[in-house]
């Protein structure tokens, strides 16, 4: 599916008083790896609702694929969230229920689908072929209760990639992860984003989990965004050392990008 | 035999059936509490309809109806408010209105009381058809929606954001869950509707793989749990609701013994 794109103008969402985001313009293009950095509070998730259509903004204009989402009601601007692929941050979901890890991936096509319809044996053939390309073969029959924090973060990964979206949105996907599952993470995700060029839009307070083919990041910080470039040229820059408050170095170490932390 | 004692079991076995397959929705939502929500929202709507002179199940209907579509209004993803804040609220407000049409009605206060502890000892031949008319709506239901229940039970946000009318689906849902327990209220009451649809469900999610099995499960153990807890009643002599709480609990302490001690998958 293509149409991954986003437009923002002028969009201002405020709660009490506050200015939570304000975006004067922002293009992601079809096919981008996008990191989306900044502090707690910067205004990542609210950016993130906002792409979706769940936070209508107070003023100006969101268009996803071309389609301006702050006038659309019900179900159009429901059917075009189908584009979207969503893993969310581990409190927005029910890890109680004994669902086996294929019937979670399988809830990926339940978006894809019209409402009602029942899934065929289509729908499984790209339910299996997920499970396959990212190693959960062997699991699929498991319960997703059973499994450790970073295997249910692949799982929901392959679910999100079942819907077919255009694009993929992961909400701070290393965030209750260790060291090296978070790499491994980063990398399931450059991986897919190289195989299928969807765009993708990586959301992380953690500098640890930049992605190093990251096309563009997007350094936010109290609503706005504070730097919008390639990635060496966003961590290196005085504004991102001052929202973080320590500076920040990309080191290159065998093919791949490091980013250190410097206390001042 | 007589015709009466089969008539009560297989009302037993549709209301257990119906409340089982119902109890694995509301428990996956972790609803429980709307069990007890709606049997007060039920009877006061059955204290108007009676101050109002009209039919006692229409405005138990309407009301229980109007409390399940009420929680609708409440997107916990958007507003930050836990689904089960908004059902204590309800639950003071229906109960806070009973008392006021208790208050306003001078009689007829038994026919309120035995909608909260209603017996399936009195059930009649047309209720029980009603019941499972609308047992099978339920199955329906459930069919039809199967891939969006499973996806809100899930995670909501996820439903949300990728395209599914979460609010249109939760909304027929709640119609459907008033609907259920406001005509079997009636046959069984309330206090044990709310034991009906948690016990099976909950033992069910403890020992079960996969959302079929789930369903199928807790359907086939709220059926069982009835009958045999009427059967109890009936050969000991003993009152039958209780003896149905107490199977159906017992039912889920072995599901809880066999997670805890045999198999935690």
């Amino acid at each position: 599916m293509s149409g991954g794109y986003i437009e923002f103008s002028n969009v201002k969402v405020g709660r009490s008083g506050r200015t939570i985001l304000n975006v004067d313009n922002l293009n992601i293009t079809d096919g981008q790896f996008i990191n989306l950095i900044g502090t707690n509070g910067a205004g990542k998730t609210t950016l993130l609702c906002v792409c979706c259509g769940l936070i209508k903004p107070d003023t100006g204009t969101v268009k996803l694929a071309g389609v301006n989402l702050t006038s659309l009601s019900g179900w159009r601007k429901v059917s075009l969230r189908k584009k979207i692929g969503y893993v969310p941050q581990s409190a927005e979901y029910n890890a109680d229920l004994p669902f086996t890890v294929r019937e979670v991936v399988s809830m990926g096509r339940t978006s894809a689908k019209r409402m009602c319809s029942v899934l065929d044996s289509r729908d499984y053939e790209i339910v299996d072929s997920w499970l396959e390309v990212l190693g959960l073969r062997e699991q699929r029959n498991q319960t997703f209760r059973s499994l450790s924090g970073g295997e249910r973060q692949k799982v929901l990964i392959a679910r999100a990639m079942s819907q077919q979206p255009a694009i993929l949105m992961l909400d701070e996907p290393g965030s209750n992860l260790d060291f090296n599952w978070k790499k491994r993470i980063v990398r399931i995700v450059e991986k897919l984003h190289k195989q299928t060029s969807i765009t993708v839009i990586l959301v992380s307070h953690d500098v640890d989990l930049l992605p190093t083919d990251a096309d563009r990041t997007i350094l936010m910080h109290n609503g706005q965004i504070l730097a919008d470039g390639s990635s060496r040229d966003v961590f290196e820059s005085e504004k991102f050392d001052k929202s973080y408050g320590c500076k920040f170095k990309i080191v290159d170490f065998e093919g791949r990008r490091y980013i250190l932390s410097c206390d001042k | 035999m007589d015709p009466f004692f089969y008539l009560v079991i297989v009302a037993g076995a549709i209301a257990g059936a119906s409340t089982g397959l119902l109890g694995v929705y509301i428990v996956g939502m972790r609803i429980p509490f709307i069990g007890i929500c709606i049997s007060h929202g039920a009877m006061a709507g059955t204290v108007f309809a009676i101050l109002l002179g009209q039919s006692p199940i229409a405005g138990a209907i309407t009301a229980s109806i109007l409390v399940s579509v009420s929680l609708t209004a409440n997107r916990p993803y958007k507003s930050r408010l836990d689904t089960n804040v908004g059902l204590a609220i309800l639950f003071s407000l229906t109960l806070g209105l009973t008392f006021l049409g208790m208050g306003l009605l001078k009689n007829s206060r038994s026919e309120i009381l035995g909608l909260l502890w209603g017996s399936i000892l009195f059930v009649k031949r047309d209720s029980v058809i009603l019941i499972a008319v609308m047992g099978i709506l339920l199955a329906l239901f459930t069919f039809i929606f199967n891939k969006e229940l499973k996806l809100l039970m899930f995670s909501r946000s996820i439903a949300a954001a990728t395209g599914l009318h979460d609010t249109l689906v939760y909304c027929a849902f709640m119609i459907v869950c008033g609907l259920i327990l406001a005509v079997n209220l009636k046959a069984i009451g309330g206090m044990m509707i709310f034991s009906l649809i948690t016990n099976p469900a909950a033992a069910a999610y403890q020992i079960c793989r996969g959302h079929r099995s789930v369903v199928i499960t807790a359907t086939l153990l709220g059926a069982t749990t009835a009958v045999v807890g009427f059967l109890l009643s009936f050969y000991l002599e003993l009152p039958t609701g209780a003896c149905i709480v107490i199977v159906s609990t017992l039912a889920f302490g072995l599901a809880a013994a066999y997670r805890r001690f045999i198999n935690s998958d």
